[in-house]
């Protein structure tokens, strides 16, 4: 029973870090209608630059947030300015606009091979302070790491949802992904948004790349697992429901974990995927979507 | 061939001349190496054209093709080495197998926003590779996991047994697929169903309104291009007589496929063809002459090319090139034979 516990809230630390990627998925779904296949690559480049931050400096890699966050911050609003925009323009009009979503596949290949080249295909793990660090609670054996990991997540999430209810981008944020043509009515600058919801949305990667460090290895494929778990959760949770993805992040990660102590770990894979194909049977919509959006 | 009739006897006349050519091909390169690397285009070429009757008339991003292509190299290899039956036969079967999982699949997700078939193909695609690697033995058929399957070179093999010493009857029967799939591509593209699939990937709501069942035809399209992909599939595994999943079941095959349609021109009959003639080459060049010193650069230059397509020929390669051929080739070559009438055909397909 303790094992199980253990596990469930195991699950619940490393699904809180999975929701956090998906809430920038859906984030940039919900206001661009364009599912972001470059997502899990923008949180590789992340992951490279907190590990190289941690290796060459040594600092604490909780304080390599206060970098990487604002440099993917900055990455995802250039890329969806310079790369993404012009394509995007041509066919906004579109119900769905599939070339930019086959750019998004484009970008992807790009970063992932080019980390290829520039840092070669070896897995890399970064000593800290907290690295393998265990904590005992009632017999039950925590990850330090995955606890301050899943703490800051949570806390990401839940200051990202009350922005987007009460501050003044928030509420165009909002108001674009309800309705494009009353929200620039209203005097809201689209572009703009887009630009912002984008560089947000990889400012998640880059908090869920700085928590990863400390027990996770970074190479350069390694976004596509991570990619493939947030498509997974944003539709379990419906496509552009910030609250949607969080808890479908921790679906996710319970069933990973509370999976792995009846089968080997890479048959949880195999679980997800299809646990994902039955809600796309059963409720299309997701936990919390929207009628509309699918 | 009533489709060569209609076209002006200039277009006929190049057309019947590169038939020709092609079948002539294998006296002119002899050296095997060369003649894989046209197989391996072919293959390609045929792979994303069945690709093309999902992904490019029926409007939705199929991410997840190489599932299919592991269906039928699985099925037809696990039946020859199980029970010996020709890997023909089991091509057939593999074929109707990948039909039945891309219904599966196409079922729910063909009728929700093309997003959500595009991340459905690549959970199959990525499930069925992480099952196959897992799985050693399913009642009598011997997976042997990520091992692959090897299927063993028999002296003087008959024909039904579907391997040949020499890489000359691969060539003829992969072109033979290739040709049997554009024909069919064709042939769908000025049907009604063609004509239903063009009007639903537009405007699905005006098509449902005028009693077009959307889903419906996109479902069919389906079939068609898993049966196909699925065959694809049992040929690579008799031309290499070796598979594994990570060869033919990762998602880099499925994107390769995709990529190569969507830079080539999709929704066209000639436009994956195009595709692989630009791109397989790319590929296995860098792969050949830099892959030691620059791991996954044909990738970066798939990827950079892709992007820089769709922002300026978003409808892929053939666009420009036809213009050129209808403009340029064809009355230059008209005029050198002294011909007076230009002609300049509206489609040169």
């Amino acid at each position: 029973m303790l094992g199980f516990i253990e596990s469930l809230l195991n699950g619940i630390l490393m699904g809180s870090i999975y929701g956090l990627t998906a809430v920038g998925l859906t984030l940039i779904f919900g206001v661009m209608k364009v599912i972001n296949f470059a997502h899990g690559s923008i949180l590789m480049v992340g992951m490279y630059a907190a590990y190289w931050c941690v290796k060459l400096t040594g600092m604490n890699p909780y304080l390599t947030l206060l970098i990487v966050v604002p440099f993917l911050f900055c990455f995802g609003y250039a890329l969806q300015r310079y790369v993404i925009k012009p394509i995007f323009d041509a066919e906004k009009d579109v119900r769905e606009p599939i070339t930019v979503i086959i750019v998004t596949t484009g970008i992807w290949y790009v970063l992932d091979n080019l980390a290829m080249i520039f840092f070669g295909a070896e897995y890399r793990v970064v000593q800290t302070s907290v690295t393998g660090k265990m904590i005992e609670f009632h017999e039950m054996y925590f990850s330090v790491a995955k606890l301050i990991g899943g703490g800051i997540t949570l806390l990401c999430g839940v200051y990202l949802f009350w922005f987007l209810k009460h501050s003044r981008t928030g509420k165009a944020i909002r108001a674009t992904s309800l309705d494009r043509e009353a929200a620039t009515l209203m005097g809201v600058n689209q572009s703009q948004i887009y630009n912002i919801a984008f560089g947000l949305g990889s400012a998640c990667c880059g908090v869920a790349a700085c928590v990863l460090i400390p027990f996770y290895y970074v190479y350069p494929t390694v976004g596509v697992p991570f990619d493939i778990k947030a498509f997974v959760i944003v539709v379990l949770g419906g496509l552009g429901s910030i609250p949607g993805a969080i808890l479908g992040g921790i679906i996710i990660g319970i069933i990973e974990t509370v999976g792995a102590q009846f089968m080997a770990a890479t048959w949880t894979e195999l679980l997800v995927y299809g646990f994902f194909l039955l809600v796309l049977f059963v409720k299309p919509s997701g936990l919390f979507g929207l009628r509309q959006d699918y | 061939m009533t489709f060569l009739s209609g076209q002006p006897p200039m277009v006929r006349n190049l057309t019947l001349l590169l038939l020709a050519g092609l079948f002539l091909l294998p006296t002119v390169v002899t050296s095997p190496s060369m003649l894989q690397i046209i197989i391996l285009i072919i293959f390609y070429a045929y792979l994303t054209s069945s690709w093309n009757f999902v992904g490019g008339f029926a409007g939705v991003l199929p991410l997840g093709h190489s599932a299919f292509v592991g269906i039928g190299a699985y099925t037809s290899t696990l039946l020859y080495l199980t029970w010996g039956v020709s890997p023909w036969i089991g091509m057939l079967v593999g074929g109707l197998l990948a039909s039945l999982v891309g219904l599966i699949i196409g079922l729910p997700t063909l009728k929700l926003r093309g997003a959500y078939f595009a991340l459905a193909t690549i959970a199959v695609g990525e499930g069925l590779r992480v099952l196959v690697e897992n799985v050693e033995k399913v009642g009598p058929f011997e997976v042997r996991g990520p091992k692959g399957l090897l299927i063993n070179l028999v002296e003087d093999a008959p024909l039904s047994a579907f391997q040949f010493q020499s890489k000359v009857p691969y060539y003829y029967i992969i072109l033979v697929m290739l040709l049997a799939v554009l024909y069919l591509t064709h042939r769908m593209m000025n049907s009604k169903v063609g004509y239903y699939l063009a009007a639903g990937g537009e405007e699905p709501e005006a098509a449902e309104a005028l009693g077009i069942k959307v889903s419906r035809y996109k479902l069919i399209a389906m079939a068609i291009s898993c049966f196909l992909t699925a065959i694809g599939g049992s040929f690579y595994a008799q031309m290499f007589l070796y598979i594994y999943p990570k060869s033919i079941m990762g998602l880099e095959l499925s994107y390769e496929i995709a990529f190569i349609a969507l830079i080539g021109g999709r929704g066209t009959i000639l436009g994956p063809v195009i595709g692989a003639l630009l791109l397989r080459p790319v590929s296995d060049l860098t792969r050949i002459y830099l892959s030691s010193a620059l791991p996954g650069l044909h990738l970066v230059i798939f990827g950079l090319v892709l992007i820089v397509v769709m922002r300026y020929q978003p409808k892929g390669l053939i666009v420009p090139l036809r213009h050129l051929f209808n403009r340029h080739i064809i009355p230059f070559l008209s005029r050198k034979n002294g011909k007076s009438d230009p002609v300049a055909p509206q489609k040169s397909e």
